[in-house]
């Protein structure tokens, strides 16, 4: 594919701005890493070698002990792998365990009390425990690809909905354009987040996860898309209004064409920029759900939800609230230092031909 | 900090609180006193006519026939009609001093030891928190039942009589033993089942009005009355009395539509209500009486300044309350106030309480009691905050998994069995009560000899699990780990709770119960939205508790009979109903609807006989034990509390039925002490330290 010159100009700029261009490595490769957490974060295991024969757990359906030779209740019950490590110890067998052997879930007791332990790297719990001994390592990681994903998942649904209102009623004008200002006009002075909190009051929230998630995402991006609009609109308005649309109009371009050749890739830099800003907006409002307790139903993993027990454990278990604090901060702050990049590469001051 | 309990109330929607809240700020008007005072005196007439005719015509329905009229065999229409025929007694009946019976054995309770200690003084100041504004300040209707109306009653007055809180035997007329209150005396007469009472002529509400029969009258009525919107005080005080009946201004008596054991109990634990108070009684009753404070018998009064709301409420010792020198009242209720500021967050309120600005703090939570303030905690080994662990002897409130039975796949009991001993109550206990609760045994625990003697909660067992799951068809371990049968069913409930405090318990519930194959979809509502969501019978299983107040036997129509489960249970040969549909605004959460317990229950109703009524309990919880569908979880043997150096208590620390430290008012403030710790503090002496256990009341 080759790249329209402006473009690969911008990009150069872009990895030119150091800070911005490590930050956005650095959260790809976080993300990418993330969406194979079960294989880093996990209390099933990796690979189980029993009796000559190599075993996959972590995607294949959940196992009985039996299949390990296990005997007694552990026979009739979903696998415990660290409890099988421990039992091929010293045999042929072997069970490779991720590198933070626990799940999001898993309660682990400190001297038989289910509280929470501070970090103990002999039991692998790298970033301690929370109040119910679950280990914070494990439920920052899922709470986080949670965050991440849903915050893709918004940015482009976002944009979808307003880059195409805004472009139609930048190109359409008239009465469509009237109608749809006063109805945008209408609809963002709806408070967003009264209409979330009213809106899970209702929904049960027995409702499989990924629907709630589902549901929480699509009234945020109901109630977030019209600001794009403005933008957009103005940015129509003024390339429709050039030279070159008005050439391929005359030589008899379809208005699909015109649209999606001319006037998107013309208004497009300007939405990237707000691209990143969009992310972390994303990322705050799902945290500061959870930690209001309208988020995601127990025992859902989330970065609020450990804010919030941080804070009310905030002398005894210290660790809770850092460990998330810093967390969020280092996600927020990564995405803002890659916004701040992608606006100065884009700044069309910089590279603009005319105006 | 307590627990949030399910009680018998009606949850009110935010809508119309809004409108009561306009409603009552639009009260402002009648400035002129005269208008106000000729307006009063209209609508005291108003009621007293309304009132006069209640007593002339209230009739006194048989219990079959109150009975009928609840399962829809008879119309109102048609009981208005007998009783205009003059079928029916009345309910109110006014009689004179020669027609009380000549035998009657008063008794007054005299004998019986005094509560408190004599070291107690009076004076200062209890600085206390509450996590909500009370939302009322009327003692029934909508919202009334709070957490705030302890203090506004069900502590602080003093009732005719009371059960005495250590003396808990029962004598040898089947009754509890009571102390004076109101009542001087009383007596009763189980062949006519009436229970006679007469109120001590010193007895004054604390406003100064004296307390006489006329109140008494007044409080029947008022209680019936559909005005009050509280349709269980309207059931109760019409179906559990058969006639109030005034001798003369003193003395009265009731008559009980059956002779049951502790018969006394029924009329001397009430408190009653101001005829001279409730002078504009009406149909606007809720929305006039809404911040009115009631006159009770007991000592405090909160005053027109003293309450800002929405942010603190204080209670004032009257200066000269009836009962300051009476016996068993002397040495209580000795802080000349109580103040309660409004503290929202738990975390923030203990905070408050570590600076010095709350006198004491509910520590029972492990958490608490472990972590925010070890045993090694400054505070402590300096010894201004001291500690106390009190084992208490009480009925205990039912925190357990009430499973819905009505619902698909729980109406088989194997799955509900199953579902016994899928879930790891002994881990939560252990692990993160830390071996400090106990397991529940029964639907019923704490009762003392109504308790069954040797029935244990099923233990978690994941092979039994299973296997009684298989037996329901659930054989097959689905790609997680969850069971399925051949229809492809998951087995997979909804477990909803309104315990914020406790979801911890239900994650843990959870993971282990996925050892056994069955998933548990956890749902945390706030306390109103997951009450309103059981009493609709909207839940699979839902984890709950039921108050319980010391009474001297459990309850079990309300829970567990079937005609508060379906609103037709049975056909006319008594096989299932195969169209009966949930009955909602019930407390029988399991949807339990068995013959066999029906039958017994209504024996025990019926029945006056202690042994009787304790071999139908046993049976009872045998069945219910077989039915499976109340899942028992844990009890609290004690309550653990922190207080400052000032706030004293007796010797022995408090009484053997408190539920809480503060509940029997024992403790008082002394002053002076406050001063010493504020010094000692500052100076960073240290004062003697305190953190004791009295384990005089513990049962094992």
């Amino acid at each position: 594919m080759r790249l329209n010159p402006l473009t690969v100009r911008k990009l150069k700029r872009f990895r030119e701005i150091r800070r911005g261009y490590y930050s956005a490595i650095l959260l790809a490769v976080l993300t990418v890493l993330s969406l194979g957490a079960e294989l880093l974060v996990s209390d099933r295991a990796v690979a189980v070698r029993y009796d000559g024969e190599w075993y996959f757990p972590t995607y294949a359906d959940v196992k009985l002990g039996a299949e390990f030779g296990l005997t007694g209740t552990a026979a009739v019950t979903p696998v415990d792998y660290r409890a099988l490590a421990e039992r091929f110890a010293g045999t042929d067998d072997r069970v490779i365990m991720p590198l933070v052997p626990w799940g999001p879930q898993a309660n682990d007791a400190v001297d038989g009390v289910l509280r929470a332990r501070a970090p103990d790297f002999e039991r692998e719990h790298y970033l301690g425990t929370d109040s119910t001994g679950r280990d914070i390592l494990a439920r920052l990681v899922y709470g986080f690809r949670t965050a991440i994903l849903f915050a893709a998942a918004f940015t482009v649904l976002t944009y979808a909905i307003g880059i195409s209102i805004g472009c139609a009623m930048g190109y359409f004008g008239g009465v469509f354009d009237l109608l749809f200002q006063r109805l945008i006009e209408i609809w963002s002075n709806i408070p967003f987040l009264y209409m979330v909190i009213i809106v899970f009051s209702v929904i049960p929230s027995t409702f499989e996860i990924s629907t709630r998630i589902g549901i929480l995402l699509l009234i945020m991006v109901l109630f977030s898309w019209t600001g794009l609009t403005y933008y957009m609109r103005t940015e129509t308005y003024r390339e429709k209004a050039r030279d070159y649309t008005a050439a391929a109009l005359v030589l008899g371009a379809s208005t699909a064409r015109v649209i999606f050749r001319h006037i998107l890739p013309n208004t497009i830099a300007t939405m990237i920029t707000f691209v990143p800003f969009t992310v972390v907006s994303a990322i705050t409002a799902i945290t500061a759900l959870d930690f209001l307790g309208w988020g995601l139903p127990p025992p859902t993993p989330s970065i609020g939800e450990l804010l919030k027990q941080g804070t009310a454990n905030l002398t005894t278990a210290p660790w809770i609230v850092t460990s998330a604090f810093a967390v969020l901060v280092f996600v927020l702050a990564v995405v803002t230092f890659i916004g701040e990049a992608v606006r100065e590469a884009f700044d069309p001051k910089k590279f603009t031909y005319y105006r | 900090m307590q627990y949030p309990q399910a009680r018998r109330r009606t949850p009110l929607p935010l809508t119309a609180l809004l409108l009561a809240a306009i409603l009552a700020g639009c009260g402002g008007g009648g400035d002129d006193p005269a208008a106000a005072s000729a307006d009063h005196e209209a609508r005291k007439a108003a009621m007293l006519a309304h009132m006069q005719a209640h007593f002339d015509t209230e009739p006194s329905l048989p219990p079959a026939v109150g009975e009928a009229l609840e399962r829809g065999e008879v119309t109102q229409e048609e009981i208005d009609r007998r009783a205009a025929a003059g079928e029916y007694e009345r309910f109110f009946q006014f009689l004179t001093p020669a027609d009380l019976p000549a035998d009657l054995a008063w008794e007054n309770g005299a004998d019986l030891p005094e509560v408190g200690s004599p070291e107690a003084r009076q004076g200062g100041t209890l600085y206390s928190a509450i996590q909500d504004f009370p939302r009322t300040l009327r003692l029934l209707g909508p919202d009334a039942n709070g957490s705030f109306r302890p203090w506004l009653l069900d502590d602080t007055a003093m009732n005719f009589a009371r059960r005495h809180p250590n003396v808990t035997t029962i004598d040898d007329q089947g009754n509890f033993r009571y102390y004076p209150g109101i009542a001087e005396a009383w007596t009763m007469d189980r062949e006519s089942r009436r229970v006679f009472v007469r109120i001590d002529p010193a007895a004054r509400f604390n406003d100064g009005e004296p307390i006489t029969t006329d109140d008494v009258m007044f409080s029947f009525y008022f209680w019936q009355q559909p005005w009050v919107q509280a349709p269980w005080y309207n059931n109760f005080f019409s179906r559990n009395f058969e006639h109030v009946t005034r001798y003369d201004e003193h003395t009265f008596s009731v008559t009980l539509p059956e002779a049951k054991p502790n018969m006394i109990g029924r009329m001397l634990e009430l408190e009653p209500m101001p005829l001279h108070f409730f002078a504009e009684f009406g149909e606007d009753f809720v929305q006039r009486y809404q911040w009115r404070h009631v006159p009770t018998s007991g000592p405090y009064r909160i005053r027109e300044e003293d309450l800002r709301k929405g942010r603190s409420i204080t209670l004032r010792q009257v200066d000269d309350w009836w009962a300051r020198d009476k016996k068993h009242w002397r040495y209580r209720f000795n802080p000349d106030a109580v103040h309660f500021t409004v503290i929202r967050d738990i975390a923030k309120a203990f905070e408050a309480f570590r600076k010095g600005e709350l006198g004491m703090f509910n520590v029972t939570l492990p958490e608490y009691y472990y972590e925010k303030l070890p045993a090694d905690d400054e505070l402590l080994k300096n010894g201004y905050v001291h500690r106390a662990v009190f084992y208490n002897d009480t009925p205990r409130p039912t925190y357990g998994l009430w499973i819905n039975s009505g619902r698909p796949l729980l109406d088989n009991q194997d799955i509900r069995v199953g579902i016994h001993h899928a879930t790891n109550w002994e881990k939560v206990i252990a692990e993160y009560f830390r071996g400090d609760y106990q397991r529940m045994r029964t639907s019923a625990d704490g009762y003392g000899e109504f308790t069954h003697p040797t029935l244990e909660a099923r233990s978690f067992d994941v092979e039994a699990a299973l296997a009684r799951f298989a037996a329901a068809g659930f054989t097959r371990r689905g790609p997680d780990g969850v069971l399925v049968n051949d229809a492809g069913t998951r087995l997979s409930f909804n477990l909803s709770t309104g315990y914020e405090a406790l979801k911890d318990v239900l994650t843990i519930l959870r993971e282990e119960a996925l050892q056994a194959g069955v998933e548990f979809r956890l749902e945390v509502l706030d306390g109103t939205a997951a009450w309103k969501k059981v009493q609709e019978k909207q839940h699979d299983i839902a984890f709950s508790a039921f108050a319980v107040s010391p009474e001297m036997y459990p309850r079990y129509w309300e829970t567990f009979h079937s005609v508060n489960a379906y609103d037709v249970p049975w056909l006319a040969d008594g096989s299932p109903n195969p169209d009966r549909k949930l009955k909602p605004q019930t407390n029988n959460l399991t949807s339990t609807a068995l013959p066999e317990l029906d039958r017994r229950i209504e024996a025990y109703r019926a029945s006056g006989d202690v042994e009787e009524m304790k071999r139908l309990a046993f049976e009872m919880e045998q069945i219910l034990y077989e039915d499976g569908a109340f899942v028992p979880g844990f009890v609290i043997p004690f309550f653990r509390t922190a207080y400052w150096h000032w706030v004293r208590w007796p010797e022995d620390f408090n009484v053997k039925l408190a539920s809480s430290a503060g509940d029997h008012h024992l403790y008082w403030i002394d002053e002076s002490e406050r001063e010493r710790v504020q010094q000692a503090r500052r100076a960073g002496e240290a004062l003697p330290a305190s953190d004791r256990v009295f384990d005089q009341y513990r049962v094992e």
